[in-house]
């Protein structure tokens, strides 16, 4: 918007106006000081009912075992699988957005960096109950999946892929909440040195770990931040890689494929930046954000999910092109199966919301069009979600033995944790935009027009 | 059994000190080390708690804090004998040799006892009918003995409530009963099965004596009762003979499941795969089935022609015309006009003419009897009654009660002529045709006596419910073929409160109660009768000692005559127009029998071999049919036929007939405990008294739909057969490969292909015991007792009918069942399938926990306790024979019933039960391999594997499945592993399995293989 025609030589303001460092302050930090909005107590009412909903369904699952769902044999991965792969895979934007894109020097991702990193702890939360939760004991899973030295004398599988998964998401949870905090450290101190109570005070100066916006402090953090940038950069390729070994390590056709590892990983950015869009949207519009978080941004989101969303559609077409190519007559019937058997719904569903949609990102009116935005992501959502459905349950269900076939049928307990987990995901949200800082303050204030040094003088005055 | 010394008080003493209280003895008791022991710390000034209240201390405090937060069953106490019953070691098993019958047939069993407890059945090898093998209801039977609802204490109906009671009240009042029917010449009507035992029939006759007014009746649901009369109008003799099965070169079955559910399963499935050795292909023999139900001998025929029930009679008759002019139709016009294969026919004419006196044509029980003298005729001008057994023939001890005599005893209990009826551990309200009235008659008799295990529909409307001994709790002994006496021998104490039926009639015969006098009584019989006949030089003592160990004893005794068929026999044989209505079939189940095994899970829980449903009978109706009549299945529809409705849900088979309805007997039982009751649809109340061609045969049936649904619950997925996408799949994907016998013959390598399966990971190598299994498709008619055997061997719990289809069900070996070929003439092959221990598992390398291994001698192992319950393993195994607790499905079942006592008594100790959570399958029966290398271990010989079997192999009727060392040149195994048409299933994976399949040849002439 701020830009109608395109001069290639000039940098596109990451914001709009040239607001002063104190009306910055005062934008971001408005939503924590002030007594919430209404609107923010009936999304929590929402979220906490949904993060409800998913606790009974926890509770009946400890309970009663895993039979409450719908998984059988062949079918036992249901939708705890497809969960876990898909909040992992929304995980990945905040990563890619606040590592990949820092080194790459991209400032427009400034405004939504610190949200996107913590969507992305929140998404690897949801997911990691359902790697836990998905198991038949959970109660020992907890444990048994870590290699510690017991007198059983029993190790960790580490030829198995699951077994690296504990690891890959451990790594990546810890990496992405160290990286986190110490983006966070600096507005910790605005937040202390803003606080209007006693306990606001204590808690955010316990957690400012001492700042005291130094030269020095400035200087060290600078330098952790890009080391941090770059320990979490081979993280976003990695973890999704992983998870996609899940499946490709298997024998089973439609999951023992080799262009899992790109296509997972293309596919997890372009559900992250989808659900990032999403909320991004929402957050802008409640905490007038408009002018930090701008159409720019919000536009080059679209963009990539363009690019991530034709990666996937290759990769699609791909996988059954190879099924063909290779006469493999068993692989060739599962993607037929799939496109034609009894879940061809969910096929075309993933199809229509992962190929087809994204393409009209072409068009520079629907990528700049908010509305168009919002609903094309929650279509990339809904989309990308189904991809694993399809991925996971069409592969099972008619796998080598026809005798062995069947069909997975979700239950109300299915959809019960699902429900929950986007009920803890919200939840978590609605408290991170309450209680912290959604846009990084000490950041954004860089990329404020004349906030670095420039030949031109004020960069703002062209 | 209560031990007889509680009361004592224990006087154990260590040492003479001890025992004459020598106070020093106290002093050191008190110390924890006799001084002098150590220099090292003086006793004295050590803490006053001793080691061991050190460590009740600690366990005290640990089991408090675990009692605040574990619910925990109490899993009672394990105490070991303080003394130890002579015959019983602390794990070992005992067998004992014992007599089941099932369904009026005979199987010589082995019991496997441990610790006193029964838990496993299997074959008797020594007996000369099953040789070794038994029913399935025989492998499921030890399930019934357990049951948490048999009958536990005599009641009666006191005041209008059934009661509890003693039997000392009952036998009084009953006896009071007996003996007042007896002064008001009322008749006493003893309602019995089969009688099967000549001990019983000698109490009977005892009871007949002291009560003149008795008179026994005998039925069976599925009777012979037709083929009995036809071979009676046909010949004048009263026994149809046995069939010597392992002599016949062509065998026509019609509508007769001779390897399924009719007749000695065990014995004429051991006679049929004689002739059907790969390694003798010369000889295998040809199977014909002309049916219309696809039974399980259908499924295993060479050719099959469609032919209903009622279009049968038509059939042989032109099946004669062929070999002697009776002018009563032609073959050719019978194909034409009904649609059957013409070449196949051809071909069965062709066979039948070339192998006079060595083939059998053979009637099923469900057919009316002028089809069974039609066929004894076609028999006797085929020559084939040279194949009837001349040596040996069956035993009736009592005749089977005519349908006029039933008629009649009806009227005189409607008449107040019957004082007492007996119901002698049978079921009558639930089995006798609706029409006939018994249950309101009844109402009008004075006594009503139902001797029963469980409840039944019959107890339910009695005055008196004696309960009576499970099998296994009896004694008894049975004759059922001419030469051999069985025995059958209690191995467990009555768990209840409750006599066996034998018993009871002889105690109210000669007014003692003992325990023993039943046992007394037939052994004083064998001495009088069955000793003498045997002209053993031993005294009795040794003899009946020797008797009881080998379950039997074989004496000379000349069969009963087989006359020959008259020549005017077909004069009374009338052909019927076939009408253009449906046709209602009733026949038997494969598993629950006649209803009596309702209440038992396992045998509810086993799949249908050819639709593949269980917990359920329905109405099978063919493609065809079911898209003329415009439904799917699971739709429910209302068959009726004169006046008699029931709503049945509808199951689309294969291969069925058309415009015909089958239907199995056996479910729909109304009183049958918390399992059986509400099981599937009673289709006793389409058989009525007056049934024109069989009782189990019905035209005229209408068919409507009432537009419900009904969910029937299925192991395997059902497809349409001319669907392109999936048609044949497991004949592409090489799962099922087969070939036929002419082809075998001219080429034996005809299936090896070249193979390419190469890897550069180092295969690793079984230089000692390598195990490894075959199983012969030859053989194997997929009748399913391999499971129930795997089922008690290795405690599988019940999942339930919505488990079940779920797909969640927990058999370790299935029996998979594929059709191709078209829709009206499938062609079928069944396939047993179970954990292949591949040596590449691809289930090992996935688990994160390493739960699931190899061992050194090939076997893919599971370790329950590891076990978080991934289940990665089972979407990666390529056979899916993983299974799954997905709950704990003892608890699960009916509200805990698994769990009710004394069920846990059911379980074979040396197999670990599964909890919630874990991934189980099939071990290869580790526990007896692990016993096989302890013995050997204990002789001191080298473990070479040999005598090792596991429980389908053993249970297997047809010995399909060979088991052993692969690297044992001189096994069985070895044979099969290297057999020129043995294969592995999904080879092309390379997870290289340890399970050779033998591939099935069928024999059929090559020009009409396509066909």
């Amino acid at each position: 918007m701020s830009s109608t025609a395109l001069d290639y030589s000039k940098e596109i303001s990451v914001i709009e106006g040239v607001p002063t460092a104190a009306s910055l302050d005062e934008a971001i930090v408005k939503p924590i000081n002030e007594f919430p909005q209404r609107n923010w107590f009936i999304g929590l009412a929402i979220t906490g009912t949904m993060l409800g909903i998913g606790g009974i369904s926890l509770a009946w699952l400890l309970w009663k075992g895993v039979g409450i769902w719908g998984i059988n044999q062949p079918v036992a991965w249901g939708f705890d699988v497809v969960n876990f792969v898909f909040w992992v895979g929304i995980g990945h934007a905040g990563t890619l957005i606040s590592a990949i894109l820092f080194l790459l020097r991209q400032k427009w991702r400034t405004g939504i960096a610190r949200f996107a990193e913590a969507m992305t702890l929140f998404a690897v939360l949801c997911a990691v109950q359902f790697v836990i939760f998905h198991t038949g004991r959970p109660w020992l899973a907890m444990a048994w999946l870590f290699p510690y030295p017991n007198q059983h004398g029993v190790w960790v599988n580490f030829t198995s892929p699951l077994e690296w998964d504990v690891f890959a998401v451990n790594t990546y949870f810890t990496v992405s909440a160290v990286f986190w905090y110490i983006g966070l450290i600096p507005d910790f101190a605005t937040l202390r040195d803003r606080a209007t109570t006693t306990i606001k005070k204590t808690v955010y100066a316990v957690l400012s770990l001492g700042w005291r916006f130094s030269n020095r402090h400035w200087q060290h953090y600078e330098r952790a931040y890009l080391i941090m940038a770059g320990f979490a950069t081979p993280l976003v390729l990695s973890v999704h890689t992983i998870v996609s070994f899940d499946f490709a390590v298997s024998v089973l056709p439609g999951w023992h494929t080799t262009i899992f590892p790109p296509y997972f990983v293309a596919g997890a950015i372009f559900s992250g930046f989808a659900m990032v869009q999403n909320v991004l949207i929402i957050t802008r519009k409640a905490f007038k954000f408009e002018h930090l978080i701008t159409m720019d941004t919000i536009e080059k989101m679209n963009k990539i999910m363009l690019v991530t969303g034709t990666m996937v559609g290759y990769a699609y077409i791909m996988e059954f092109f190879i099924a063909w190519y290779s006469g493999n007559a068993t692989e060739l019937f599962v993607f037929i199966n799939r496109a034609f058997g009894p879940y061809w719904w969910a096929y075309w569903t993933m199809m229509t919301c992962n190929l087809i949609a994204p393409q009209l990102f072409w068009s520079k009116k629907i990528r700049t069009s908010l509305l168009a935005s919002f609903i094309l992501a929650i279509f990339v959502n809904i989309g990308m979600w189904f991809e694993r459905f399809v991925i996971i349950v069409t592969s099972l269900h008619r796998d080598f033995l026809p005798s062995s076939w069947g069909m997975f049928i979700p239950t109300m307990w299915d959809f019960g944790l699902l429900i929950g987990s986007f009920g803890l995901f919200f939840t978590l949200v609605l408290l991170f935009v309450k209680f912290l800082p959604a846009i990084a303050m000490a950041e954004i204030k860089a990329v404020v027009p004349g906030a670095q040094p420039s030949h031109h003088g004020n960069g703002a005055a062209h | 059994m209560e031990p007889s010394n509680t009361n004592n008080e224990s006087k154990y003493w260590r040492s003479l000190r001890a025992y004459h209280n020598d106070p020093s003895v106290n002093e050191d008791k008190a110390r924890e080390f006799a001084k002098e022991v150590t220099g090292d710390f003086d006793l004295d000034s050590m803490s006053p708690i001793s080691r061991k209240q050190f460590l009740a201390l600690v366990t005290a405090s640990a089991a408090f804090a675990a009692a605040g937060c574990s619910s925990y069953r109490d899993k009672g106490q394990i105490v070991p004998y303080t003394k130890k019953p002579e015959e019983i070691t602390l794990g070992k098993a005992n067998f004992y040799a014992s007599t089941f019958i099932d369904q009026g047939q005979e199987y010589g069993i082995l019991i496997k006892t441990r610790e006193g407890r029964p838990i496993k059945i299997d074959g008797n090898p020594d007996h000369p009918i099953n040789k070794g093998k038994i029913s399935a209801r025989g492998q499921a039977s030890i399930l019934n003995l357990y049951d948490p609802e048999r009958l536990k204490d005599p009641m009666f109906v006191d005041s209008g409530i059934l009661s509890k009671s003693t039997w000392k009240e009952v036998d009084g009042r009953i006896v009071a009963s007996l003996t007042s029917a007896v002064k008001e010449g009322k008749e006493i009507a003893i309602v019995a099965h089969t009688i099967t035992s000549p001990s019983a029939k000698k109490v009977l006759n005892d009871f007949t004596a002291k009560y003149p007014t008795a008179k026994i009746y005998s039925y069976e649901l599925f009777n012979d009762l037709n083929r009995r009369s036809a071979w009676t109008k046909s010949t004048g003799g009263s026994l149809f003979p046995l069939i010597k099965w392992n002599e016949a070169k062509v065998i026509l079955a019609l509508e007769s499941d001779f390897l399924g559910s009719e007749g000695n399963i065990a014995e004429q499935t051991r006679m049929y795969v004689e002739n059907r050795n790969v390694d003798n292909a010369k000889n295998i023999s040809r199977v014909y089935s002309a049916d219309g139900t696809m039974n399980s001998t259908a499924m295993n025929a060479d050719y099959r022609l469609r032919v209903r029930p009622d279009q049968q009679l038509e059939f042989i008759l032109a099946l004669i015309n062929e070999f002697k002019p009776v002018g009563k139709g032609s073959i050719k016009e019978f194909a034409v006009k009904n649609g059957i294969d013409a070449s196949a026919v051809k071909q069965l004419v062709k066979d039948l003419g070339e192998n006079k006196g060595k083939s059998i044509v053979h009637a099923g029980n469900g057919l009316p009897e002028s089809v069974h003298i039609a066929v004894n005729v076609l028999n006797e001008i085929l020559g084939n009654s040279a194949l009837y057994n001349r040596a040996q023939s069956g035993v009736d001890h009592v005749d089977p009660t005519k349908k006029e005599e039933w008629e009649a005893l009806v009227t005189r209990m409607n008449n107040g002529s019957v004082g007492v009826v007996l119901h002698w551990d049978s079921n009558p309200v639930y089995h006798f045709a609706s029409d006939l009235g018994y249950a309101e008659a009844l109402k009008k008799v004075g006594a009503v006596v139902t001797f029963a295990e469980q409840q039944n529909e019959t107890t339910a409307v009695s005055n008196y419910v004696l309960p009576v001994n499970h099998e296994f709790e009896s004694w008894g002994d049975h004759k059922t073929r001419t030469g051999i006496a069985s025995l059958q021998q209690p191995v467990i104490d009555p768990l209840y409160n409750t006599r066996q039926k034998e018993a009871i009639l002889l105690a109210w015969t000669t007014g003692s109660y003992a325990v023993t006098d039943y046992h007394d009584f037939m052994m004083n019989r064998w001495e009088k009768e069955v000793f003498p006949a045997t002209r053993s030089s031993v005294e009795f003592k040794t003899f009946w000692f020797s008797a009881l160990h080998d379950g039997m004893v074989t004496v000379n005794e000349p069969a009963a005559a087989v006359p020959s068929v008259k020549s005017d026999a077909l004069n009374s044989v009338s052909t019927v127009s076939v009408s253009n209505d449906f046709v209602l079939f009733l026949h038997d189940n494969y598993f629950v029998g006649d209803g009596r095994y309702a209440n038992n899970g396992w045998l509810q829980e086993m799949p249908h071999p050819a639709s593949k449903i269980a917990w359920d009978n329905y109405a099978a109706l063919s493609v065809a049919t079911s898209r003329e009549l415009g439904i799917d299945e699971g739709a429910m529809i209302e068959v009726a036929v004169g006046g008699r409705k029931l709503d049945l849900p509808v199951h689309v088979q294969p291969g069925l007939a058309d415009k015909f309805i089958a239907v199995m007997l056996g479910y729909g039982r109304t009183v049958a405990g918390t399992v059986g009751t509400g099981v599937g649809f009673n289709a006793n109340i389409f058989i009525s008294k007056n049934a024109s061609l069989s009782p189990y045969l019905y035209s005229g049936v209408t068919v409507t739909k009432t537009g419900e649904k009904y969910n029937l619950a299925s192991t395997q997925e059902h497809h349409q057969l001319d669907d392109t996408f999936l048609k044949d799949l497991h004949k592409k994907r090489e799962i099922i490969q087969e070939g036929t016998v002419v082809q075998y013959l001219e080429d034996p390598k005809f299936l090896e292909k070249e193979h390419h399966a190469t890897t550069i990971i180092p295969k690793i190598k079984y230089d000692g015991v390598k195990w490894a299994m075959a199983i012969d498709l030859n053989k194997c008619t997929g009748c399913g007792v391999c499971t129930l055997s795997c089922n008690v061997e290795n405690n599988i719990p019940v999942v339930g009918k919505e488990q079940l289809g779920k797909g969640r069900e927990m058999a370790w070996i299935r029996i998979d069942r594929y059709f191709s070929g078209t829709s009206e003439a499938p062609s079928v092959s069944n396939q047993p399938m179970l954990c292949q221990h591949c040596d590449n598992a691809p289930c090992e390398n996935v688990c994160p926990v390493i739960a699931t291994t190899h061992s050194p001698d090939g076997l893919n192992q599971m370790a329950y306790n590891r076990c978080v319950g991934t289940k990665y393993c089972s979407n990666n195994c390529p056979y899916k024979v993983r299974r799954f607790n997905f709950y704990d499905f003892r608890n699960e079942f009916n509200d805990g019933y698994q769990y009710q006592q004394p069920l846990n008594m059911l379980h074979n100790p040396e197999v670990t039960v599964r909890s919630r959570g874990v991934m189980e399958k099939c071990t290869f029966c580790v526990q007896r391999i692990m016993e096989g290398r302890q013995h050997a271990i204990e002789e001191g010989k080298v473990f070479d594997g040999s005598g090792v079997t596991v429980a389908c192999q053993d249970a297997c009727p047809a010995d399909a499945i060979v088991f052993g060392n692969m690297n044992d040149k001189n096994s069985d195994i070895y044979k099969y592993r290297h057999h020129e048409i043995g294969y592995h299933v999904l080879e092309e994976i390379n997870v290289a399995p340890n399970v050779t399949y033998v591939a099935k040849l069928r024999n059929v002439e090559t020009q009409t293989e396509k066909a």
